[in-house]
């Protein structure tokens, strides 16, 4: 679903952010990336929709080649993949269903669009993302006087009304209260259960990767150090992933 | 270094005032025609108060339609001149233009209008656009560049166009500040607009300039009462609707 290969991220003047990756995310996985802070999970994510411009290297998804891809090839590239940031990156002075409806940018018209004509139907499907993350009722609510976890949860149903095949996650739970990661966390595994969504989630807590990967990722210095089943995460993996040493 | 900048700053007010024969003597020598046309002011003449107010309200309307105009030609200008969404080719330049428009006063721009259309409200509203499209098209700029990237990236990874982007994600984080900027514009243009009378420009200027002229002191006095309560109340109301707005 997710294929990248060779992927080489350097920023200005000459940081080395992400180098040799190779990685290919098969359909319906549950695939977090584990790395300490600075490891580049964050630049590996942003990458695979190009929000971070790669420097060599092919991204492709859902068999489109984002990588080399036009202008209006990125969008309809991007369209397919939702993303979900640490920050939630909601515009904070919207009500939250405009919030949703964003998601729907990528399909309609774009003039009409700017001056707030949406189709009933995508309006009908943003209501519908918005039940689904429990948030239904807070549809006219200004997104700014919701709480951090409501936030995400619209963030995710904005993700979701781009009916997407692939949801990228950058940390969703790390500007949370510790309490809220597994509702969270739980919300994304069961649009990986139920819709069959790709997931790539990146996270620092070894514990929430564990519980709720299908498969584990370990990133460190802008490389790929390991790549396997949760069960196979042993102390020196761990180590190895989050270790001062090396 | 310190002692250097001080030096220079002192040779040049030195300077200053020897060049443009600032002398504290002479001034208080010309205090007592201060008052003696002070004095001759008095009473003001209320017999040309329906002109003046009549000049008020030109001025007002002069002020009311330039700021409006400039209001909606700055966006696209204030668009491309801000650095973090403008492409380089394009911010370069519009700054450029920018800071050379912005650098002629509205009364300047008024000689230019009403030689090219004729005496007038009319070129006085052109150059009150003239001035305020560029002063307001910088104070946009400046408000994009203060934005919060993150929306921005959100709603440019759901496949959006560059044009939703900037509908969705600046606009949304700028517009409360952008009309605050025009209506502190509009304080700043009825202050201006005062004086386009006295080129030819219309409004209240004329009146004042021409009882001036033919040494009416009571007529003017009357004339400058009603400029001082117009300019206080415009003051007054947009001040009003600018707390409201931040």
């Amino acid at each position: 679903m997710i294929h990248v290969a060779g992927l080489r991220v350097v920023l200005p003047p000459a940081a080395v952010i992400l180098d040799a990756i190779d990685l290919t995310v098969r359909p319906g996985e549950f695939l977090v990336v584990l790395g300490r802070s600075g490891a580049g999970k964050t630049t590996l994510l942003r990458a695979i929709n190009r929000l971070v411009e790669p420097t060599s290297g092919i991204v492709r998804v859902a068999g489109r080649s984002v990588t080399g891809a036009s202008a209006s090839e990125l969008r309809e590239a991007r369209r397919r993949m939702g993303m979900i940031f640490q920050q939630f990156n909601l515009v904070r002075r919207a009500r939250v269903i405009e919030n949703v409806l964003a998601g729907r940018l990528g399909y309609v018209p774009s003039l009409p669009s700017v001056f707030g004509a949406f189709p009933r139907a995508d309006r009908e499907l943003a209501m519908e993302c918005l039940a689904q993350v429990g948030l239904a009722t807070m549809a006219e609510r200004r997104a700014d006087k919701l709480s951090g976890g409501e936030q995400q949860r619209v963030a995710i149903a904005r993700a979701l009304a781009q009916q997407p095949s692939v949801v990228l996650a950058d940390e969703p739970t790390a500007s949370l209260d510790p309490a809220l990661t597994g509702s969270i966390m739980d919300i994304l595994r069961r649009i990986n259960v139920e819709r069959g969504l790709t997931l790539l989630v990146s996270q620092h807590q070894l514990e929430t990767a564990l519980a709720y990967a299908t498969r584990i990722v370990g990133l460190r210095r802008g490389r790929v150090c390991f790549d396997g089943a949760p069960g196979e995460v042993t102390p020196a993996v761990a180590e190895a992933i989050y270790g001062e040493n090396g | 270094m310190k002692r250097a900048a001080w030096f220079v700053a002192l040779v040049a007010l030195g300077w200053s005032a020897w060049d443009t024969g600032a002398d504290p003597v002479r001034f208080v020598r010309g205090l007592p025609w201060i008052f003696d046309i002070l004095g001759r002011m008095l009473p003001p003449d209320l017999r040309v108060l329906p002109a003046a107010l009549l000049g008020a309200l030109k001025t007002v309307e002069i002020a009311l339609l330039g700021t409006a105009v400039a209001a909606v030609l700055a966006l696209p200008l204030g668009v491309i001149s801000a650095r973090n969404v403008a492409a380089p080719p394009l911010f370069y330049p519009a700054r450029v233009v920018l800071n050379f428009f912005r650098s002629v006063d509205t009364l300047v721009y008024a000689l230019i209008f009403v030689a090219a259309v004729g005496l007038g409200p009319f070129p006085g509203v052109l150059a009150v656009i003239a001035y305020t499209t560029t002063s307001l098209a910088k104070l946009y700029s400046e408000a994009v560049e203060g934005i919060d990237r993150g929306p921005v990236d959100a709603i440019t990874a759901t496949g959006a166009t560059r044009l939703q982007v900037l509908r969705f994600g600046v606009l949304p984080q700028v517009l409360p500040l952008f009309l605050s900027y025009v209506l502190y514009r509009l304080e700043t243009n009825i202050r201006a607009a005062t004086v386009l009378g006295f080129v030819g420009a219309g409004g209240i200027g004329f009146y004042l300039q021409t009882y001036l002229r033919m040494i009416d002191y009571p007529a003017a006095s009357t004339v400058l009462l009603v400029t001082v309560a117009m300019v206080m109340v415009v003051d007054a109301l947009s001040s009003k609707l600018r707390e409201r707005l931040v």
